[in-house]
């Protein structure tokens, strides 16, 4: 079953159009990451997906629902993005942030109840953190924010779930339990996330996507997507692609 | 919480009994209770006192909300100096007439300060983000504006001193009148506030995610605004320009229960009501018999207050 089905995707910033018709579909269950060079348009089609930008053509339909009529709250409870960079709020607890997450879900009359509340532990123990549940989230580790982050998103229980470079700040522990903790989240859902490490990318999603100044340069298995000459389209870097001699995975290797 | 909320009420309760049997005159319990002093001029007072202590405080709670800043206040953003033109004008011409069940005084309060907020909040966005630098300068900015246009008004009126003790703030007029006039907007304003306080939870994590919360950041931010801007002219109308309530209120709590707004709401309502109410008993009595405009007592309470704010903004 399509997940997430985009086609002709065009859009930008005011005048500025920065994806240029872009069209690729996703299953369900699916792990997918989102690869290129630093301003080809990641992020923008991620705040895209998550309905935060107008498109300017195209369509975009999440598990058969076209976006565009969809209201607010209603793509609130189909897409949740987790965004590169979070300010923590000061004085609320990780339990606070998740309880966020059903924001989607309440009426104007109602307020959290104990089913909001049990879904939100629920999320926090997906992502490992119920012993800091009640910690404030000044007090967290990166990687620990990091969870909690991803646990409000996880709340909203969104079918599809969009993440900006989750670990691009975290160090190679974090970075390995996070997409540990996303690999296990996708079998019941599908999960779009932006990388800028593309080993990484390449040993935990099922499919990479690499674009370039707003079009996709490739679209297939790591292995397909990760060659030499896509690596040069992309990024202009010379380098060699070889096998992780363990897990098998897709490795590049910068060449001088 | 709820331990925390019957505490505040309670307070608020004995606070505004005890403000009965406090005033110019000294009269005991006994007496007090049968004289006219208690029921027409101390009553109304208290009441309308923390009338204005909610809508203040709770316009301040909305402001800070939408615009994700703690110093956003209806004083610092213009709304009070620009309502306090539009009274000016309805009191100078002697205007009076009623428009949509609102007098001509309000009315033009209301009128302004709607102006005056949008005018400052445009002024203010550097990109398409507001901070707190461009905010404040915009807020002074406009209010100096103000300000003159309110001097220019006060001076070709010819009722100087009048217009002038109104503006420095005041509950000395208070009576059932303006008790019932402000009611409605206290009551809707502080629902609105309350009802609202789950998109304004959401916000606090950024005009983004509360939209892909599901949140229609542009039209909370628009009632937000014409419910703060709404409650604020009411309090002007009556009590003339009362600074620092918007501002020190919702902060202080803010420290005390966190930032969750559903609760920051309710406690800041109330506190705002209890800060109104002593304010103003200190105004009434302090330099007894003459009385104090209460708009001096809270800006020589609330003007330390924000200097202290932005000092810790800076270390923390």
């Amino acid at each position: 079953m399509t997940a997430l089905g985009v086609s002709g995707l065009v859009c930008g910033y005011g005048e500025k159009t920065i994806l240029q018709g872009i069209s690729f579909e996703i299953k369900l269950g699916e792990f997918v990451g989102i690869v290129g060079a630093n301003g080809c348009g990641k992020t923008t089609l991620l705040r895209a997906l998550s309905g935060i930008i107008k498109i300017k053509s195209g369509e975009i339909s999440v598990y058969g629902k076209n976006l565009k009529e969809l209201s607010r709250r209603d793509i609130a409870r189909e897409v949740a993005l987790v965004p590169q960079l979070m300010e923590p709020v000061e004085g609320i607890t990780v339990l606070d942030l998740v309880l966020l997450g059903r924001t989607p879900y309440l009426e104007r009359f109602d307020f959290v109840n104990q089913d909001d509340v049990d879904i939100a532990k629920w999320a926090i123990g997906e992502v490992g953190i119920e012993e800091i549940a009640d910690k404030k989230l000044s007090e967290l580790s990166g990687g620990e924010f990091q969870r909690a982050v991803i646990a409000r998103a996880l709340a909203q229980e969104p079918h599809l779930m969009l993440l900006d470079e989750p670990i691009s700040h975290l160090d190679i522990r974090y970075q390995m339990k996070i997409l540990k903790i996303l690999r296990k989240l996708r079998y019941q859902r599908t999960i779009v996330s932006t990388f800028h490490d593309l080993n990484m990318a390449s040993r935990f999603c099922q499919r990479l996507i690499l674009m370039k100044k707003g079009e996709i340069v490739a679209f297939g298995r790591p292995d397909e997507v990760l060659t030499k000459e896509n690596i040069w389209k992309a990024y202009r870097v010379k380098a060699e692609v070889r096998k992780n001699p363990k897990t098998k995975h897709a490795r590049m290797v910068l060449l001088p | 919480m709820k331990r925390k909320a019957y505490y505040l009420i309670l307070s608020l309760i004995v606070v505004s009994i005890a403000l009965l049997f406090v005033g110019s005159v000294w009269l005991s319990p006994g007496e007090t209770v049968k004289s006219p002093i208690l029921w027409q001029i101390r009553l109304p007072r208290v009441l309308l006192s923390a009338l204005v202590g909610v809508m203040l405080a709770t316009s301040g709670v909305m402001l800070q909300g939408i615009l994700k800043n703690p110093l956003a206040d209806p004083y610092i953003l213009g709304v009070s100096s620009g309502a306090g033109v539009g009274a000016a004008i309805a009191i100078a011409a002697n205007y009076s007439f009623v428009f949509l069940g609102m007098s001509s005084v309000p009315l033009f309060a209301f009128v302004f300060a709607l102006i005056m907020v949008l005018t400052v909040y445009n002024l203010s966005k550097a990109a398409d983000r507001t901070t707190p630098e461009t905010l404040i300068l915009a807020g002074v900015a406009v209010s100096a504006f103000a300000s003159a246009v309110l001097a220019l008004i006060i001076i070709m009126s010819g009722q100087l001193q009048s217009i002038y003790f109104w503006l420095l703030g005041s509950f000395s007029a208070a009576g059932y009148r303006d008790v019932f006039t402000v009611l409605p907007y206290a009551v809707v304003g502080l629902l609105i506030a309350y009802f609202y306080s789950k998109e304004l939870n959401a916000l606090l994590l950024g005009e983004e995610i509360a939209y892909t919360l599901g949140v229609e950041v542009e039209r909370i931010r628009v009632i937000m605004i014409v419910a703060a801007t709404l409650m604020t002219a009411a309090a002007v109308s009556v009590s003339g320009l009362i600074g620092f309530v918007g501002l020190i209120v919702p902060h202080f709590v803010r420290m005390i229960i966190g930032p969750n707004y559903r609760s920051l709401v309710v406690f800041s309502a109330l506190s705002g009501a209890l800060l109104m109410m002593i304010a103003d008993a200190v105004a009434r009595t302090a330099l007894s018999p003459v009385e104090l405009p209460v708009g001096i007592v809270m800006s020589l309470i609330g003007a330390p207050f924000f200097i202290w704010v932005l000092r810790t903004r800076r270390g923390g």
